[in-house]
């Protein structure tokens, strides 16, 4: 319980039209069904700074809160006190065209900002989910979220040259700088992205843009054998084209994800989205070479480009949210790129077994697998384990990215951190000594 | 308030040797005085002190026991690759060992299909691109001295290169690695496949100085070689044009794998030393090379070209095979040592400036040059606004080398002062900490703090190094850290 005049101090900090009590306004703050006692929206950065030292000094926890379509991440919260929403700090301070760089606050939406930065022909590379939900900068750097095009630029840490923090004490801090090239103290930026809002509240963040490509198709191609495939992606893989992204659809995915776009994939067969941006010649030439190997590999093709392709992209990086609802749980899984067959096969043995529906978009030329299983209670714990067990003996990855509390009371969500964990426990300590900030959810 | 003058003492250096013996053998210690001269410091000749031992281990286990005994004598450790580094981040401590990584110099693993390469930290850069060459892959990061630096170092000083415009600098191809810690512990981070669980320590790690353990393996991204490579050669009257180019070409939409520029100085020295073909008597030159996919570098040439002309270039050249694209290089690559045909002594500055703002900045330059009287020679990293100027003087004229030091620090306050860093790649090491406080402020620093004493709450692993003064560590739980007597009164510090 947060004391009636530390409530009262809290307010005042923010103001009346920023601070939110009412139990029915606070439900769309809740997190694993716990409810915060108050939702402050800080105008700037010494509100946010006010409000840490307050709930430093009181020791009340506080959850960072960008659009809070991710706010499905991490374990059941021990305690939500305070969320403080970065609703308000939606500003860009600076969009240097000519050096490719912009700083904008945290609170800003990833299309409000591409909107602005596509005005200079410019984009910042990301491509996460949850665009069309307003999914902050903030939330993406915290929850170090990407989407298919990572193959070709990579993930936040790629970019994220300078970042503003403000500390659970409510010290505001920096870290990195404003040049693409920086080597100055330690790289703090690298720290926050996937931090989850445990070692700071992320209020600015300078990054490194792109010039947006000229023009974009995207070759389908579907293959009835998993391993010609497979032979499919390691041989574009080992070639010189320069692929944006390389999608593989497993067939309960592709099915679906068919229907939706009128690609005319058969049941059962595995699908491939070839994408590649670039000058048009370069597209079109690339694209050629690709499907040349492709169909080398009894793989049977389709070109798109325009809305249909934007349509695809859409829905690959929304997948599972948009796609397949009710009663599934979210996992992301990091392995190989040769060591996909092997999961794609267990995937698809465990869903005869199990009597579980499993739906799998791999990032082929990364090897991060974002699966969705849909089943009952038991028969879902029973196949994340199963899968656990499997990744875990080839040095691989499981993460929960969203599941009922249930399944969360019952299944690890990070998994083994593995012997890097002592000394991440340390930076937290050391960042937030009486651990106020996301306790429970993460490190 | 340094307690260890214990190593004065020939017993206690006897019994330590002993120790060292015993975990590493014979031959992997090293203690008479003629042999720890040649570790006394690195390429920052400036600055030397001799170490007590240095040890060169062959494992990481070796180390975790050699770290163990330092942790329980308080003795402070300094990791040592090959010694190329420019800040004086391998120079030794005061009444420290140094830890030489050259013996672990294995290349572990080689995964094609996976795009990876595993290596011991003392393995040399070049050797990661010759292992992977026969299957037309390369490792990206090359900085100039990449025949002889090691990939320990690289990832301590997160190196750049020149080419790292494009493809980025060691920290964009390092995905994990095996580290003792500062206490002796080994730890594994990150690894081969990609978005493990838990904070990114690989990205805090990368260019962490040596500050937070050594580095006992690396896993690397390798990257296919390009369809095609194209290089351009541009003359100039004068640097400010060349500036121009390069924010020009990027504000058109091409990112180049890389572009250098060079001044007069640097092209005059240059032709005379090895001919590369450069017209002398230029104001500046630039190099921009392209790669990719054939289209592209093809589409992107005469957008290139365009600019270049826009912005006043006088001769412009298109090597038309590797031959003359490597006779172009040459040239870049060689202009470090042949500048001591012009000077008998240089410093080599290292800060990085906005890429719109090269022009103003080497204008400034100049000026400090003149006030000074000192002459500066500029080569540089143009495309990610990274500067090399090389500021010449004689060692032999009194106060020169003092004037110098004088005016290479006046240069990173213009750098800092539009926006940019006082080091791009060299590394703060021990030659700038005075002027990190430029860039960070106490809160920053404070922060930088915190991640130092989760590693190292002794302050033992490469102490005195990149923090412009000695922060002491704070027990978690502790709010304030109160001062020892001693310390308020200015008798000494702590570590």
């Amino acid at each position: 319980m947060i004391k009636k005049s530390v409530t009262k101090k809290l307010k005042s900090i923010v103001g009346e039209k920023n601070t939110i009590l009412e139990k029915e306004e606070l439900e769309a703050f809740s997190i694993d069904n716990v409810l915060p006692e108050i939702v402050l929206s800080p105008d700037n950065i010494e509100q946010v700074s006010e409000i840490m030292k307050l709930a430093s000094k009181e020791s009340l926890s506080v959850i960072p809160w960008g659009s809070g379509t991710k706010s499905d991440l991490g374990n059941k919260p021990d305690r939500v006190d305070i969320v403080i929403s970065t609703n308000n700090l939606n500003r860009i301070i600076e969009h240097e065209a000519s050096d490719l760089v912009a700083t904008t606050q945290s609170g800003i939406s990833l299309s409000s900002l591409q909107k602005e930065l596509n005005k200079e022909n410019q984009f910042l590379a990301l491509d996460p989910p949850h665009i069309n939900k307003d999914a902050t900068i903030g939330g993406i750097i915290a929850t170090n979220d990407s989407g298919p095009e990572r193959l070709r630029y990579g993930t936040a840490r790629e970019f994220l040259i300078g970042i503003k923090v403000v500390k659970a004490d409510g010290s505001i801090f920096k870290g990195g700088s404003k040049v693409v090239k920086n080597v100055a103290g330690y790289d703090l930026p690298k720290l926050y992205v996937g931090s989850l809002g445990t070692l700071g509240i992320i209020v600015e963040a300078t990054f490194r843009l792109y010039p947006v490509p000229e023009y974009s198709e995207t070759y389908v191609a579907s293959f009835s054998s998993l391993e010609n495939c497979h032979k499919t992606i390691l041989t574009l893989l080992n070639s010189n084209l320069v692929l944006t992204s390389l999608e593989l659809l497993n067939p309960g995915l592709a099915t679906l994800i068919s229907k939706r776009n009128n690609l005319d994939i058969n049941d059962s067969e595995y699908c491939l989205a070839i994408g590649i941006k670039n000058v048009e010649k370069a597209v079109k030439d690339q694209i050629f070479a690709a499907k040349k190997i492709s169909e080398q590999n009894g793989g049977n093709g389709l070109l798109i480009s325009g809305s249909q392709e934007e349509k695809l992209w859409e829905d690959v990086r929304n997948f599972p949210w948009d796609l397949v609802k009710a009663e599934s749980v979210v996992c992301k899984v990091g392995i190989l790129v040769t060591q996909i067959p092997a999961v794609l096969n267990m995937v698809k043995q465990l869903s005869d077994e199990n009597g579980v529906e499993i739906f799998v978009s791999t990032r082929a030329g990364n090897g991060i697998c974002i699966i969705a299983i849909r089943g009952e209670g038991s028969s879902i714990t029973n196949a994340l384990n199963d899968m656990r067990d499997f990744i875990s003996t080839f040095g691989g990855s499981l993460v929960i990215q969203e599941a009922s509390t249930e399944i969360k009371e019952q299944f690890d969500i990070w998994g083994d951190i593995g012997s890097g964990l002592g000394i991440m426990k340390r930076i937290k300590s050391n960042f937030d000594p009486d651990n106020i900030l996301n306790p429970g959810r993460y490190i | 308030m340094t307690t260890q003058h214990k190593t004065n003492s020939a017993s206690w250096k006897n019994k330590f040797r002993e120790k060292l013996i015993e975990i590493i053998g014979k031959d992997g210690v090293i203690h008479s005085e003629d042999e720890l001269l040649a570790y006394d410091c690195d390429a920052l000749t400036g600055y030397r002190i001799k170490p007590i031992f240095v040890v060169l281990p062959t494992n990481a286990k070796q180390i975790s026991e050699v770290i163990r005994e330092c942790y329980n004598e308080n003795i402070p450790f300094v990791p040592r690759g090959a010694g190329t580094g420019l800040s004086g981040g391998a120079l030794p401590t005061d009444e420290g060992i140094v830890i030489s990584l050259s013996k672990m110099n294995k290349i572990l693993d080689v995964d094609i299909p996976n795009q990876r390469v595993v290596v011991e930290p003392g393995v040399v850069n070049l050797w990661v691109t010759n292992a992977v060459s026969p299957y037309g892959y390369y490792y990206a990061p090359d900085p100039s001295s990449q025949i002889v630096c090691t990939i320990g170092g690289n990832v301590a000083e997160n190196s750049g290169g020149v080419h790292c415009l494009k493809y980025g600098v060691t920290t964009n191809h390092v995905l994990g690695v095996e580290m003792v810690m500062p206490d002796g512990e080994i730890i594994e981070i990150g690894g081969k496949a990609l978005d493990y669980p838990g904070y990114d320590l690989t990205g805090l790690v990368v260019g962490s100085e040596g500050l937070l353990g050594i580095v006992t393996k690396v896993t690397l991204k390798i990257i296919k070689k390009p369809e095609a490579v194209k290089t351009l050669f541009a003359s100039y009257d004068n640097v400010e044009d060349a500036g121009a180019s390069v924010s020009g070409i990027t504000a058109r939409g091409v990112i180049p794998a890389g572009m250098e520029i060079m001044d007069s100085f640097c092209i005059k020295s240059v032709e005379e030393t090895i001919g590369a073909g450069y017209p002398i008597d230029a104001g500046a030159i630039l190099l921009v090379e392209l790669d990719g996919p054939l289209a592209e570098v093809e589409a992107q040439l005469p957008i290139v070209e365009e600019v270049l002309k826009e912005n006043n270039a006088i001769q412009i050249k298109i090597a038309k095979n590797a031959k003359e694209r490597d006779l172009l290089w040459k040239g870049r690559k060689s202009a470090f040592p042949a500048m001591g045909r012009i000077s008998s002594d240089y410093y080599v500055q290292d800060g990085v400036i906005p890429r719109s703002k090269l022009a103003e900045v080497l204008g400034e330059i100049g000026e400090l040059s003149k006030k000074y009287g000192l002459r500066v020679a500029n080569v540089f990293h143009a495309g990610d606004g990274n500067l090399h100027p090389l500021v010449l003087y004689d060692a032999s004229k009194k106060g020169d080398l003092d004037k110098t030091l004088e005016l290479a620090g006046e240069i990173l306050k213009v750098c800092v002062d539009k926006g940019g860093s006082i080091t791009g790649e060299h590394g703060v090491g021990h030659d700038k900490k005075r002027f990190l406080s430029l860039m960070f402020s106490d809160n920053d620093l404070d922060a930088m703090n915190l991640i130092r004493c989760a590693f190292d709450n002794k302050g033992l692993c490469n102490p005195g190094k990149l923090f412009p003064t000695p922060r002491t560590c704070v027990e978690p739980g502790m709010k304030k850290f109160e001062e020892h007597p001693v310390q308020k009164a200015g008798m000494g510090e702590m570590y």
